[in-house]
C-alpha cells in the first residue's frame, strides 16, 4: 500500500483563483458572497450568491476552443492546470498512461442547459447549438481535463450532490494507495448559478436572503456558490524522491448512506462516515485537531452535524476545533467538498485554522468550538474534511501533516 | 349577496386545501376535516413544502415558510416549543384565506 500525499492544489473560487488569494481570503474571513452579477435577477427572490468574479475564459482558452467548455469545465481545467504546475509535475507518457482523473460535480453544464432551454422554450428557437450536448454532459469537466493535460488512465465523474468532490478525492486516494493509478488529478467543480437552478433552490426554502452564517444562532440558510478545486495526489515515495512540495498526507476515507431522508441530514449516517474515515486512517478521535465541517448555514444541517460530531468523537468533541468555510465560499455543491479539502490541506500546511465567517452568536443547539470569525494558530497533526449530501450520501477525508 | 360570499369563500378554500393535502399525501380527501393534524397524517418536511407549493400555485399567493418550519410541522421532528404557522388542515385554510384577502386588498389599493 502506498502512502498518498497531496502535492498540488489548484483552485477557482469566489475569493480568488490562485492558491494564495484563496487562503488569505479564508484566513481573513473575507466573504465572497454578494449581489448576483452574472445572470438577470428580476425573477429571483434570492439575489445573492458567491460567484467567481475574476475569471476571464479568454485568458485561459483560445477563441476556437472556448466554445466547447461550459463554465463548470472551464473552472475544472484551469484548476487542474494550476494543480499540476503547483506540484511541479512533469507529465511524461509513462505517467500519463497511469494517471487517473476523477472529478466530482453535482450537476453538469447547467449554464449551457439553461441558455439552450431559454432559447428553445422562451425565444422559440428551432435548433440548439451543436455543442450543447458535449458542453453540458456531466463528464465534460473530467474529459476536458484529461484532454487538456493528456492524462490517459482511469477517468470518470462522480455525482453525489454536495459530497461529489469529497467522494472523487476519496476514490482517487484509494486508487493511488493501491497502485491502481500512479498519480491522480482529483477534485470537484460546479457552476450552476443560473435562473433555473436558483428557482429550484428557492422552492426548497433553505436559502438565505442576506448571507451564510454557519453554526450561528442567527443563521438563515445557505447561499449558493461556484468554483473548482483540483489536487495532484501521488505516492509519498515518489513525491519525496522528486522533491515535490507536500501539503499533507491523505490518511483515510469514510463513506456512508443514511438510507433515510432525501434532503435532511441524518446525524447517525454522518457519524458512521466520520468513524469509517477515522478507522481507515487508523486514527483515534482524540488525535483529530481540526474538522472542516460541512456547515451549510441551514438550521437543520448545523444542528444535525453538531450531533453527528458529538456521536462520532464522544468526549474528545470538546477539544475539537471545527470551522465551516461556507460563510466565505458559499455552497458550491459538487465543488464544495473539494474547495473545503483545499482549505483543510492549507490549514494543515500553514498550521492555521481558518475561521467560521459571519458568526454572530452561539446557538445552544450548536455547542462546539467553531473558531468564530478569527483565524487561529494551532498545531494541526490530523485534520478532517466532511461532506453530507442531499440524498443522504456522506463522505469524509482525513489528512495528516506532511 | 355579500353575506353569501362571505360564507361561500372559506368553504371553497377549505375544499381546495383538502384536495391539495390529500393529493400530496396520497390519502382519500374524505379523511380530512378542518381538525386533522398534518403530523398525524405522516407528512414529512418535503410533503409540507410540496403542499405549500400547491397552495401558492392554486391561490397565487406567497407563503413565508422555511424548511425548518416544515420539518417541525412534520411527523419526523417533535422538537416542539416553537409557535407553528399552522398544524391542522383548518389552520392551513385560515392562513390561505388571510393571504388571499391580503392580496385582494393590495390589488384594490
Amino acid at each position: 500500500m502506498n502512502r498518498v500525499v497531496v502535492t498540488g492544489i489548484g483552485v477557482v473560487s469566489p475569493i480568488g483563483s490562485t492558491r494564495e488569494k484563496f487562503w488569505s481570503g479564508l484566513v481573513e474571513a473575507r466573504s465572497g458572497i454578494g449581489p448576483i452579477m452574472g445572470i438577470p435577477t428580476d425573477r429571483l427572490n434570492i439575489r445573492i450568491a458567491a460567484e467567481v468574479r475574476d475569471f476571464d475564459p479568454a485568458q485561459h482558452f483560445d477563441s476556437k476552443r472556448v466554445g466547447l467548455l461550459d463554465r463548470f469545465s472551464q473552472f475544472a481545467v484551469v484548476a487542474a492546470r494550476a494543480a499540476v504546475q503547483d506540484a511541479q509535475l512533469d507529465i511524461t507518457e509513462e505517467i500519463a498512461l497511469g494517471a487517473a482523473t476523477i472529478v466530482g460535480n453535482g450537476a453538469g453544464g447547467m449554464n449551457t442547459l439553461d441558455d439552450s432551454y431559454f432559447k428553445l422554450y422562451a425565444q422559440n428557437a428551432t435548433r440548439a447549438h451543436p455543442l450543447s450536448i458535449p458542453r453540458l454532459m456531466a463528464n465534460a469537466a473530467c474529459s476536458l481535463i484529461s484532454m487538456d493535460l493528456g492524462l490517459k488512465g482511469p477517468t470518470f465523474t462522480i455525482a453525489s450532490a454536495c459530497a461529489s468532490g469529497t467522494h472523487a478525492i476519496g476514490q482517487a486516494f484509494q486508487m493511488v494507495r493501491t497502485g491502481m493509478a500512479q498519480v491522480a488529478l482529483a477534485g470537484g467543480t460546479e457552476a450552476c448559478i443560473t435562473v433555473g437552478t436558483i428557482k429550484g433552490w428557492e422552492a426548497l426554502r433553505v436559502m438565505s436572503a442576506d448571507t451564510c452564517r454557519p453554526f450561528s444562532r442567527t443563521r438563515s440558510g445557505l447561499v449558493l456558490g461556484e468554483g473548482a478545486a483540483i489536487f495532484v495526489l501521488e505516492p509519498r515515495e515518489r513525491a519525496v524522491a522528486r522533491g515535490a512540495p507536500i501539503y499533507g498526507e491523505l490518511k483515510g476515507f469514510g463513506m456512508s448512506a443514511d438510507a433515510n431522508d432525501i434532503t435532511a441530514i441524518d446525524p447517525g449516517g454522518a457519524a458512521r462516515a466520520i468513524r469509517a474515515a477515522l478507522m481507515d486512517a487508523k486514527v483515534n478521535p482524540e488525535d483529530v485537531d481540526y474538522v472542516n465541517a460541512h456547515g451549510t448555514g441551514t438550521s437543520l444541517n448545523d444542528k444535525g452535524e453538531t450531533i453527528a460530531l458529538r456521536k462520532a468523537f464522544g468526549d474528545s468533541a470538546e477539544n475539537l476545533a471545527v470551522s465551516s468555510s461556507k460563510g466565505v465560499l458559499g455552497h458550491s455543491l459538487g465543488a464544495a467538498g473539494a474547495l473545503e479539502f483545499a482549505a483543510t490541506a492549507l490549514a494543515v500546511h500553514h498550521q492555521i485554522i481558518p475561521p467560521t465567517a459571519n458568526f454572530e452568536e452561539p446557538d445552544p443547539d450548536c455547542d462546539l468550538d467553531y473558531v468564530p470569525n478569527t483565524a487561529r494558530n494551532a498545531p494541526i497533526e490530523i485534520a478532517m474534511s466532511s461532506s453530507f449530501a442531499f440524498g443522504g450520501l456522506n463522505a469524509v477525508l482525513v489528512l495528516g501533516r506532511a | 349577496m355579500s353575506d353569501q360570499a362571505a360564507v361561500a369563500k372559506p368553504v371553497a378554500i377549505i375544499d381546495d386545501v383538502r384536495t391539495i393535502v390529500a393529493k400530496s399525501l396520497n390519502i382519500p380527501v374524505e379523511q380530512l376535516t378542518p381538525q386533522t393534524r398534518l403530523d398525524e397524517l405522516g407528512a414529512e418536511s418535503l410533503d409540507v413544502i410540496e403542499i405549500v407549493f400547491g397552495l401558492e400555485e392554486k391561490f397565487d399567493i406567497t407563503v413565508p415558510l422555511k424548511a425548518e418550519d416544515a420539518t417541525r410541522l412534520a411527523a419526523a421532528d417533535k422538537a416542539g416549543g416553537q409557535e407553528m404557522p399552522f398544524s391542522t388542515v383548518g389552520d392551513v385554510a385560515e392562513m390561505v384565506e388571510k393571504l388571499v384577502a391580503a392580496k385582494t386588498t393590495k390589488a384594490a389599493q
